[in-house]
């Protein structure tokens, strides 16, 4: 074997964590009820496919997506549970909690990870970097009641790939200099940010692992490759080039509601409900961040997984959802198809503003705008107090009613299940609760 | 005022003795800045903060500073109170009566705290053969085993290792 040098001859210029929730959601669920540990498990059943799988799924061929049917085929004793939203959000919150108690640079990347920048924290701490990511794991393993893994990197890219290479409850350590041997036997494909657009032209280009796209010229990855992938290319370099995205999401580039419903439907009336729902949902959140949408699309996703969907452009930036379901009916009557059965609604509020000062104009529309945003504001304030579906346009009745049939159905959270007094379907207490039998 | 609604501006002239609605307006103005008034639909002026936002803490006596503002910063919540570690609480319902000596009864909420440093004579939450108990953590000599608080539950001996998930940290009951 030919001698590889190094990429880089520092260990950590900057010190960034990349923590990771083992099967995070499936981890909520066994941490609470120990009659699920050690046992094969998986979240998603009001979807009718795996959102989480334990690792003992894992072990039964179970992957993530997979239709009920096909599962308990495969795996006849699994548990399967529906989300818990409520819950995985709680623990989601104290996880971020529980890293900022060693440094305030979080970066929260999704429900069930995030990446913080250690650098600098060696003296305060009284411990090196290892130590410190040890000690991380160790208090969310210990509070949180289930494993996460660590990646320690000089950077967001390598801290990232330090976090898969063991799993479940791995702490992985790549100083700079030794990013060279993490990288060898890895496809390129697998460094975070590199699709299969890039991965089959850097193939093209006799570029397989990411050790060989580390080590390209500087020139030809300037010459040939976008600003993102230079950058990621800097970053396997040992470079520290990404920032942290630290700051609380103050706004939001789109605003996305999509939702399953099973049984699959081919009723126009029942599916369109379900849309109005999710342009309501949409709408509510824009308007709680004080934002507008220009455009929008809207999709239907038939039982065969196809889609069918529409742009709109409003002539004004609108969060009023009896206007904009006033412009998609017509279009969702052209794309509605009777012999299809239809089983997702989804709708993107996207070129978001900030709620604007209304222009005054000749057709009296201002104050018409003026007179839906105090309705709207009764209407939000009403569902603060008495729970998100006490009002709603008659479009979205008939999603409404079944989302209180879930009920029947046992599509209803374990926790919704387990009330306390004084609790409702639309508040409880917010702290998670420890499930299962005691004795 | 009698009218209950808040003057126009030809009465704001009159009662300010001012010569011009400009001044009225500039008054208007510096009012709406302060927060204390804003305009309608219409223009017309309506009050904002004037009523009803106003914290009252304490009686003041002639002279002296309220004291009430202060004393409060070294209150804590009821959360406070009953929460030490809150990334690591959850709560749990009790049922059965094998804690009924110690005080709590079916039906009571504990609040626990996850943690793997449970020391003998605390209340803790462990996993016994996919369930969980509540008990007392003893210890004889080397030997660490639980104990209900109600004479007619033996104690449980681990024949593994003994599965300490949570020490009880309060109970609460609502009546």
């Amino acid at each position: 074997m030919h001698y590889s040098p190094p990429l880089s001859l520092h260990s950590f210029p900057r010190a960034i964590v990349h923590i990771d929730g083992d099967a995070f959601f499936a981890s909520c669920e066994q941490a609470r009820n120990p009659s699920f540990k050690g046992k094969p498990l998986i979240t998603g059943k009001e979807r009718g496919i795996a959102s989480s799988l334990s690792y003992e799924a894992k072990a039964c061929g179970v992957t993530r997506g997979m239709r009920l049917s096909e599962i308990k085929k495969l795996c006849p004793h699994v548990i399967i549970l529906p989300s818990d939203y409520e819950t995985y959000s709680l623990l989601s919150k104290r996880l971020f909690e529980i890293v900022k108690r060693y440094t305030n640079e979080v970066e929260e990347y999704s429900i069930d990870e995030c990446f913080a920048d250690l650098t600098g924290m060696r003296r305060p701490l009284r411990m090196n970097y290892t130590q410190i990511a040890e000690r991380i794991q160790k208090d969310l393993s210990v509070e949180l009641g289930f494993t996460f893994s660590v990646g320690l990197g000089p950077n967001k890219i390598i801290a990232k790939i330090g976090s898969k290479w063991k799993k479940p409850a791995g702490l992985t350590v790549i100083p700079a200099r030794k990013i060279h041997l993490y990288l060898e036997n890895l496809p390129v494909d697998k460094v975070w940010g590199i699709g299969t657009q890039t991965s089959a032209y850097l193939n093209k280009n006799k570029v397989f692992t990411a050790l060989e796209f580390a080590r390209l010229h500087e020139g030809w990855v300037k010459k040939k490759l976008t600003k993102p992938f230079r950058e990621i290319w800097q970053e396997l370099n040992g470079h520290f080039v990404l920032p942290l995205e630290t700051k609380e999401k103050e706004g939001y580039a789109s605003i996305q509601k999509v939702k399953t419903f099973t049984p699959p439907s081919s009723d126009p009336i029942y599916v369109f409900s379900q849309l109005s729902k999710n342009v309501e949902n949409a709408c509510m959140k824009a308007r709680r961040y004080k934002l507008e949408a220009k455009r929008l699309y809207f999709f239907l996703k038939t039982q065969d997984f196809n889609y069918q969907g529409a742009e709109i452009r409003l002539n004004r930036p609108s969060a009023f959802p009896n206007e904009i379901i006033g412009l998609i009916r017509p279009l969702f009557n052209e794309i509605f198809n009777h012999n299809s059965q239809y089983r997702a609604t989804g709708v993107c509020l996207f070129k978001l503003k900030p709620q604007g000062s209304l222009q005054l104009d000749l057709f009296g529309e201002a104050l018409r705008i003026d007179k839906f945003r105090k309705i709207f504001e009764s209407v939000d304030a009403i569902r603060q107090k008495y729970g998100k579906h006490t009002v709603c346009l008659g479009s979205s009745y008939l999603a409404n009613q079944t989302s209180q049939r879930l009920n029947e159905r046992g599509d209803l959270s374990e926790r919704s299940k387990a009330l306390l007094p004084g609790e409702t379907m639309r508040k409880r207490l917010g702290v998670p609760m420890f499930l299962g039998e005691l004795v | 005022m009698k009218s209950k609604r808040m003057p126009s501006y030809q009465e704001i002239m009159k009662l300010t003795g001012f010569r011009s609605k400009n001044a009225v307006f500039k008054l208007i103005n510096k009012l709406i800045q302060a927060e204390l008034i804003e305009k309608d639909s219409q223009g017309r002026i309506i009050p904002k903060k004037m009523y009803g936002k106003t914290k009252v803490l304490g009686v003041v006596e002639a002279g002296f500073p309220s004291p009430a503002e202060e004393e409060l910063l070294d209150t804590m919540s009821l959360d406070e109170y009953l929460i030490s570690n809150k990334e690591a609480t959850f709560i749990l319902q009790v049922s059965g009566n094998s804690m009924i000596d110690a005080g709590i009864m079916p039906k009571d909420l504990v609040l626990v705290e996850r943690t793997n440093e449970a020391k003998p004579g605390d209340i803790v939450i462990a996993e016994v053969d996919g369930k969980w108990t509540m008990k007392y953590l003893r210890q004889k000599g080397d030997q660490m085993y639980l104990e209900s608080a109600n004479k007619k539950y033996p104690p449980i001996y681990p024949k593994e290792e003994l599965k300490i998930s949570a020490v009880v940290k309060a109970v609460i009951r609502k009546y």
